[in-house]
């Protein structure tokens, strides 16, 4: 029994190593296959591509906030304040946002929000990078720092987005693959120009053993920062796209979604500690997310069962991989 | 390469009020290789860390051809052509064997895309140089992780090469390669030498500093106290220049009387195997205090958790005739013994918990449910008090204290126990004066009453003082055991680096 068990154990290791997604990917397949046989008027024109277009933008701000935890993670960190820095976004267009014959403006108003992502990355990259704190401890008091002035700045729900602007985000399509999905594989075709450079090679090293790399000459603190700054920066994004789906502001929208963007990044295989895992199976994972959150509501569950389920689906994909050590080191 | 030479000059570090260097003095030119000695605590590790920009100096100068020269990090250091390959590897275990090599100066095609391919070629020629001496976990694809440690060593090797240096420093390069690899390594540096790069070559074994060195350089307490040509000298005197005078420090005067009185076998050890140790054997009588002594790092500690029951081994462990095997500390607590481990932070107290607690932690099932606090204080405060403990009150946090009472209180916990053997990690490391003082009255005390000490020291005066043999440890097994006179600096030193010693029987 041993031999048989441990040539496939370290064959799957090694596998696993080189490409961490496969498991997100025999997931992924599963969950949309039930997800399809749960749908009995999938088959009929048009549905699918209804249910892709509607599931897809309303799934964008998540994957944009898993892409950012993504690259920390791989950086050897954690970003527990992305979700505050969508919440602030949010509130920020949801205010300033004027009518359509004001475009100009409503562009400098976009291009300010990203600016606040930039600069709210570039605070967590400061503390963890420069100030030496722990990224958890960090990114988490910063957390409030972000979600207390989304609240000053808008302490009711409220807001309203033109009309078109939702609608141009909701129902845009070219050549009948929606807006969001063109988006998705934007950001993973920057993700694959820069993991063969040096910069993808020194993510890794920093997240693989930060004092290795630094003996080395890797620049571990910019690249540290760097992390943080494009986490901010997708959480900005994640913030426009979220707005527009919506339509309207609230200082908690991002709220709940920081845990889910970490969870989907561990799904698709990124390890906690760093140097490990890709965008790729970080987008599988979100979307096997909101996949089960789909089935749960077309299985016509008590809202009990979806938290509890999700819970259960973060616990296994947070403990997983521990266990899987555990049981490595009993052989 | 054209010739180029790097001289460092009167080095001066402290680390705090400690004086590291104080006269850190070395020169090496291309074409040769220097080898830098000095017992532990010497120096010539700080030297080497300063040459090559991991650490700042206080004082003193950097030559290097013809410019006065500062290196703030360690890639300054390589930019400027010097590059270390150090015991502690700076590899990520991560990623591959090729992706190490060339971190940070990975090829790159005129796309600005890594060159992978680029990068596995070279790498394989690279493996070249070690051909024959590696088995097929070593290759340019394989993960640095799943390597064994002689195989991370050579690609540690690889890497500094890769770089091309001008001056290479291999600091400890050869402490996990096999004898095949150390021949293969010395073959090479005698080609670089050829090609104009000068090495220096810090080591603690005589046999590869006779081998490969042109010169030595030796390092003593923090000062350059020799710079000799290795074939104008021999190793005694090597030795010599690296142990000096003896430097007391109005000690206990030697006794012949930490003796055994009595013959029974208190600890017998018959071929001992770990992950670290081989084939260990030794016997310890009752009442006796015997010294383990040997570089840090090679086993010592090793031994000393083993019997503790904190490692997986075969082999037989007798304690007074009854063989135990020890699988968890419980088990041989429960035997009467006692375990002063080296890290007194993270293993020997609860630095935040109060002393109260700490000396009792392995004692509360004495004090019945519920707990006779009472009798628990008395008990506590008796121990301080013999053992002169300086502190607030019984209520105040470990860390209150300072070093050598801190190591105090580890003591009188399982003082408290009366153990009949008693294990010690390097008990006077970071300890004042004034308490190594008491200490080594203690352990006398201890022995005469019939305790059993088994006692390693990084510290070869101490070991001198206190014990009548002492084992040395180098790599893994026991080398060397020395009692009575043969107890002294030269011999221990020597034996550490596997150098002869000075005995009446031939070793």
């Amino acid at each position: 029994m041993m031999k048989g068990n441990f040539d496939f154990y370290n064959w799957w290791k090694k596998f696993n190593r080189k490409n961490t997604y496969v498991l997100a990917l025999v997931v992924f397949i599963i969950t949309t296959a039930i997800y399809f046989i749960l749908q009995p008027a999938i088959m009929e024109e048009g549905v699918l591509s209804r249910i892709t277009t509607s599931n897809f933008r309303t799934w964008l701000p998540i994957i944009l906030l898993s892409v950012g935890q993504t690259v920390v993670m791989l950086g050897g960190g954690l970003d527990l304040s992305s979700g505050a820095i969508l919440s602030l976004g949010n509130v920020i267009l949801a205010i300033s946002i004027r009518n359509t014959d004001e475009a100009g403006f409503n562009l400098l108003i976009v291009l300010a929000v990203i600016m606040m992502g930039l600069v709210a990355g570039a605070l967590n990259g400061f503390f963890v990078a420069f100030l030496d704190l722990q990224p958890i401890i960090a990114t988490f008091a910063t957390s409030f720092l972000y979600s207390g002035l989304a609240l000053l700045i808008l302490p009711q729900p409220g807001g309203k987005i033109p009309r078109p602007y939702t609608d141009f985000y909701r129902t845009t399509k070219f050549l009948g693959i929606p807006l969001a999905i063109y988006i998705i594989i934007a950001v993973l075709l920057i993700w694959v120009f820069f993991r063969n450079r040096k910069y993808g090679r020194f993510l890794f090293a920093v997240g693989g053993d930060e004092k290795a790399a630094y003996t080395t000459g890797v620049p571990v603190k910019g690249i540290i920062t760097s992390t943080y700054i494009l986490s901010g920066l997708l959480a900005s994004l994640g913030a426009i796209s979220y707005t527009l789906l919506t339509g309207s502001g609230s200082a908690r929208s991002g709220e709940d979604m920081t845990l889910t963007a970490l969870t989907a990044a561990v799904i698709g295989g990124t390890s906690f500690s760093g140097g490990s895992g890709s965008l790729f199976g970080t987008v599988l994972g979100a979307v096997i997310l909101g996949t089960i959150q789909n089935i749960l509501s077309l299985a016509r569950l008590d809202s009990w069962y979806r938290t509890l389920v999700n819970a259960v689906i973060i616990v296994i994909a947070l403990a997983g991989p521990g266990f899987i050590k555990l049981f490595a080191r009993e052989k | 390469m054209d010739t180029i030479s790097l001289h460092a000059k009167h080095i001066v570090k402290h680390f705090g009020a400690v004086v590291a260097l104080s006269d850190g003095t070395l020169r090496v030119d291309s074409g040769e290789v220097v080898a830098l000695v000095g017992a532990n605590g010497s120096g010539k590790s700080t030297l080497s860390k300063i040459i090559t920009g991991v650490l700042s100096r206080d004082e003193g100068e950097i030559i290097y051809n013809g410019d006065s020269v500062q290196f703030t990090n360690p890639t300054a250091a390589q930019k400027a052509g010097i590059t270390a390959v150090y015991q502690e590897l700076s590899l990520v275990p991560i990623l591959t064997v090729a992706e190490n090599i060339w971190l940070a100066h990975e090829p790159v095609n005129n796309m600005g895309r890594i060159d992978d391919q680029e990068a596995q070629a070279r790498t394989g020629e690279l493996l070249k140089l070690f051909e024959g001496t590696f088995q097929d976990t070593l290759h340019p694809d394989a993960p640095v992780e799943t390597l064994p440690p002689d195989e991370k060593q050579i690609v540690e090797i690889l890497k500094a090469i890769s770089r091309d240096p001008d001056i290479l420093i291999l600091d400890e390069a050869t402490a996990s390669l096999d004898g095949r690899q150390v021949d293969c390594l010395f073959r090479l540096i005698e080609e670089w030498k050829t090609q104009n790069m000068g090495l220096v070559f810090v080591s603690h074994r005589m046999d590869e500093i006779f081998k490969i060195a042109d010169r030595a350089v030796v390092l003593r307490n923090g000062d350059t106290v020799g710079n000799v040509d290795i074939e104008e000298t021999t190793e005694p005197e090597i030795v010599s220049l690296m142990v000096g005078h003896e430097r007391g420090l109005g000690r206990i005067q030697r006794k012949e009387s930490i003796q055994p009185e009595s013959e029974r076998i208190a600890l017998n050890v018959e071929g001992l195997q770990t992950d670290v140790l081989h084939n260990v054997s030794f016997s310890v009588n009752e009442g006796e205090l015997v010294g383990i002594s040997g570089l840090r790092g090679q086993g010592q500690d090793e031994l000393l958790h083993t019997l503790f029951g904190n490692r997986h081994f075969t082999g037989k462990i007798e304690l007074f005739g009854e063989t135990i095997t020890p699988d968890h500390p419980r088990t041989v607590i429960n035997k009467d013994m006692a375990l002063i481990p080296g890290d007194r932070a993270t293993q020997g107290v609860l630095m935040t918990r109060p002393i109260l607690e700490n000396l009792h932690l392995p004692n509360w099932r004495k004090y019945n449910f519920p707990l006779n606090i009472g009798k628990a204080i008395r008990d506590a405060k008796r121990i301080t008090d013999k053992l002169n403990v300086v502190m607030k009150s019984l209520e105040a946090p470990v860390n209150s204290l300072s070093g050598g009472n801190a190591q105090k209180v580890v003591i009188g916990k399982w003082l408290l126990r009366d153990p009949n053997i008693l294990l010690l990690d390097d008990p006077t490391k970071g300890v004042d004066v004034g308490t190594k003082a008491e200490f080594y009255n203690l352990l006398e005390e201890l022995c005469a009453e019939g305790t059993t000490v088994l006692f390693y020291s990084s510290d070869d005066q101490e070991l001198i003082d206190l014990a009548f043999r002492v084992f040395v440890m180098h790599d893994g097994t026991i080398t060397e055991e020395l009692s009575g006179d043969d107890v002294n600096k030269a011999n221990l030193v020597s034996a550490s680096m596997g150098a002869g010693v000075n005995n009446g029987a031939q070793k």
